[in-house]
């Protein structure tokens, strides 16, 4: 399994990595950095650097479900979810995706809260050749959770792609809400708009680049209240999709709204009806 | 594909004529010679008849006459899935993709044992019967393609296959749909759901989609043909595209994932599927594509991972996780190759090679595989995407510049020689595998 040799590989560096520092500081010598060779992926990314800043994120609790390969790198599943340990009251509160080999290597970042507590997003991201997709998870209370999967990216031979013509902008908004909602149970929610999503990074026929257009923002509140938020860039697939769990606590509107890059915007209310 | 073999002296190649001359005789009477100058030459199994354990069997025999050779199949008359689309949309009879296994035998003295493998002891290095005996193998080869994943479709299990079937495998399945497709009213529809990757022959859906089409244009022209995808892409997206407006108007609607394609619940009783986003189909024949996994045996023999494929060594095929297993076709992790039976007769015939040398403790020759998958867009419609394929960097990659897809709007005589082209293929490889003339 292509997972578990790589992540067996790492945590065999970090042993040998560990004895080798036992060893040289009992010789009486300077402690040696050796960039690359111990160092987990998040601290060889130089954005997931700068989010975690000098905390040292728990490596176990957070899980990243990715193909180990994938025949079409425009459109990848991808799961997130946190099952680790937290104190009594708190809760993740944001998770941060990246993908490390990509053009622009953040994918996403999303915003939970205390009434969409339960911690499991899926998405589908865009990754243009194999490499380590990074997930770091921080609670409320500023604990931190990494991991990292490594995807290959194959374009298979019986599956090259048509182009086809662009989706509309913000048309078709999506949502799905679980039936059966009761109060203080998450309740799955799933959300589709069509939207191209260009990267700013794609020419068209002529060789012209065509412009970023991407959604930025995405929101739900129940009653006015925002209970999940995510912020999307150009990593994620055309025609977002976005999957996670809402835990409301009493009946009411909720509204879903996407925000492109123009400042355009599609809105959708769907009731939370709790029996 | 090529075989070289380094050596000194003699040619491994020509060793192995000469060979196969001496042994010929005896081969033939059934009686094989196990040994050659009273040494074991090695015991193979091979677990499925399709197109690669039936090339595997073949070609192991011809790597080395004095291997034993014993293949396991249940069946004694071997569907083909290339072309069983035809079948279904009236163009072929199910005789016409029936094979044997009497060249096998006969000719190249396979043992063949028709029987289910139940189960597999890798350590022990033996394979378990449905008959109740157990075989013993040197190396094994697993060839054990598809099974259903039942149930992660919600509502899609084996009772639900009888009334929508998958028809994914061919036999019985593909006759139950073409009779349901036969006692269909005019006017009805035929939907479809395709599922997302990765699953046995990419472009399979799309040019059954257009053969039923091509069948009710001519007996049921109110009919339709909507096909609900998991997917925003698939395998010749543009050429199928293309060939649908040209020959079938808008009978065939497709519906990819963003545009809320994706069926999440069937209800075989009632013929109907939901979408993820809650719309309901009605059909009125509903063939159902589900996800899929590697043959059950697979995971008997502990090969398979978490994904429910098999990851094997690009170079050999052997089993990433089982010593002296080697596993070809549809059961196998070997994007970018895709699951088609081209490539499995390619990777038998890498993995013969590779088990005749490792027999003889020689290391295998540096492999390359090629395929090809034809379409019939209709009758005298057919388009093609072909690839060469190489291990670099420890991975297999396809080589840049090799292969292609048939041209965007050629004209209709190309498409016309693509179609025999098609035929040509079917004819070749079926001959290849099991012999089969025609």
């Amino acid at each position: 399994m292509h997972s578990s040799s790589s992540s067996r590989f790492i945590l065999l560096g970090r042993r040998l990595l560990r004895g080798l520092g036992v060893a040289i500081t009992g010789l009486g010598l300077a402690t040696l950095a050796l960039p690359g060779l111990a160092s987990e992926p998040w601290q060889r990314l130089e954005a997931a650097q700068s989010l975690l800043g000098d905390s040292e994120p728990h490596t176990q609790g957070l899980t990243l479900d990715l193909p180990h390969v994938s025949e079409d790198g425009s459109a990848v599943a991808l799961t997130v979810s946190f099952d680790g340990e937290l104190d009594e009251g708190d809760y993740i509160e944001r998770v941060d995706l990246f993908a490390n080999a990509n053009p622009s290597p953040e994918i996403a970042t999303f915003h939970l809260s205390p009434l969409s507590a339960k911690p499991e997003i899926s998405t589908r991201v865009r990754l243009n050749e194999t490499q380590e997709v990074i997930a770091i998870a921080t609670s409320h209370q500023g604990e931190r959770f990494a991991t990292a999967r490594e995807v290959r990216i194959t374009v298979s031979g019986c599956l090259v792609r048509a182009g086809g013509e662009a989706p509309d902008a913000l048309s078709n908004p999506r949502v799905s809400i679980a039936s059966g909602l009761a109060a203080g149970e998450p309740a799955e929610v799933r959300t589709l708009i069509n939207h191209p999503m260009e990267t700013g990074l794609r020419e068209d026929d002529d060789g012209d680049t065509l412009p970023r257009h991407i959604i930025e923002r995405f929101s739900v509140s129940i009653e006015g209240d925002t209970v999940f938020e995510a912020e999307l860039h150009q990593s994620i697939s055309a025609n977002p999709y976005l999957r996670f769990f809402l835990t409301p606590e009493q009946s009411g509107e909720a509204e879903f709204i996407w925000q492109d890059d123009s400042g355009e915007t599609a809105r959708h209310v769907a009731e939370i009806d709790l029996s | 594909m090529t075989q070289h073999f380094k050596g000194t002296g003699i040619s491994r190649r020509q060793m192995v004529k000469g060979l196969g001359a001496a042994t010929l005789l005896p081969l033939v009477g059934g009686i094989s010679p196990f040994a050659i100058g009273g040494q074991h030459a090695g015991k193979v199994v091979v677990v499925g008849g399709g197109f690669g354990g039936a090339t595997a069997a073949k070609y192991l025999k011809r790597a080395n006459p004095a291997i034993e050779v014993v293949l396991v199949e249940p069946a004694e008359t071997f569907y083909t899935c290339p072309f069983s689309n035809l079948h279904l949309g009236g163009l072929r009879s199910m005789d016409s993709i029936a094979h044997g296994y009497d060249e096998l035998q006969d000719r190249y003295g396979v043992r063949v044992i028709h029987a289910t493998a139940e189960d597999i002891d890798a350590a022990a290095h033996t394979v378990k019967l449905s008959t109740g005996s157990e075989l013993e193998y040197d190396r094994l080869v697993l060839s054990p393609g598809i099974d259903i994943r039942w149930n992660v479709l919600e509502g899609y299990d084996e009772d639900a296959a009888e009334k929508a079937p998958h028809a994914w495998k061919a036999g019985s399945q593909t006759e139950k749909l073409r009779a349901q497709l036969e006692a269909m009213e005019d006017g009805g529809t035929f939907v479809m759901v395709a599922p997302d990757n990765p699953f046995r022959c990419p472009p399979g859906p799309y040019e059954r989609a257009s053969l039923v089409a091509n069948y009710l244009a001519q007996y049921k022209p109110k009919s339709k043909v909507l096909i609900l995808d998991a997917k925003d892409n698939f395998s010749k997206q543009g050429l199928f595209m293309e060939g649908w407006e040209r020959l079938y108007g808008d009978r065939i609607e497709w519906v990819g994932l963003s545009d809320d394609g994706r069926v999440t619940r069937v209800d075989a009783d009632r013929l109907e599927v939901e979408t993820e986003f809650g719309t309901v189909h009605q059909a009125d024949v509903l063939n159902v594509i589900p996800p899929q996994k590697a043959g059950w045996i697979a995971e008997r023999a502990g090969v398979t991972d978490d994904s429910g494929w098999v990851p094997v060594k690009p170079e050999t095929f052997e089993s990433q996780q089982a010593e002296d297993i080697y596993v070809i076709g549809d059961a196998t992790v070997a994007a970018p190759m895709p699951k088609s039976g081209f490539c499995a007769n390619a990777q038998a015939k890498v993995v013969a090679v590779a088990i005749a040398a490792s027999l003889e403790s020689r290391p295998a020759p540096a492999a390359h595989w090629t395929n090809t998958c034809y379409s019939l867009v209709g009758p005298e419609y057919g388009i093609s995407v072909a690839g060469v394929y190489r291990v670099k960097d420890g991975v297999i990659a396809e080589v840049e510049g090799s292969g292609g897809v048939s041209p965007m709007d050629a004209p209709d005589t190309t498409r016309a020689l693509e179609a025999e082209y098609a035929v040509g293929w079917y004819n070749a490889i079926c001959q290849d595998t099991w012999g089969t003339q025609t």
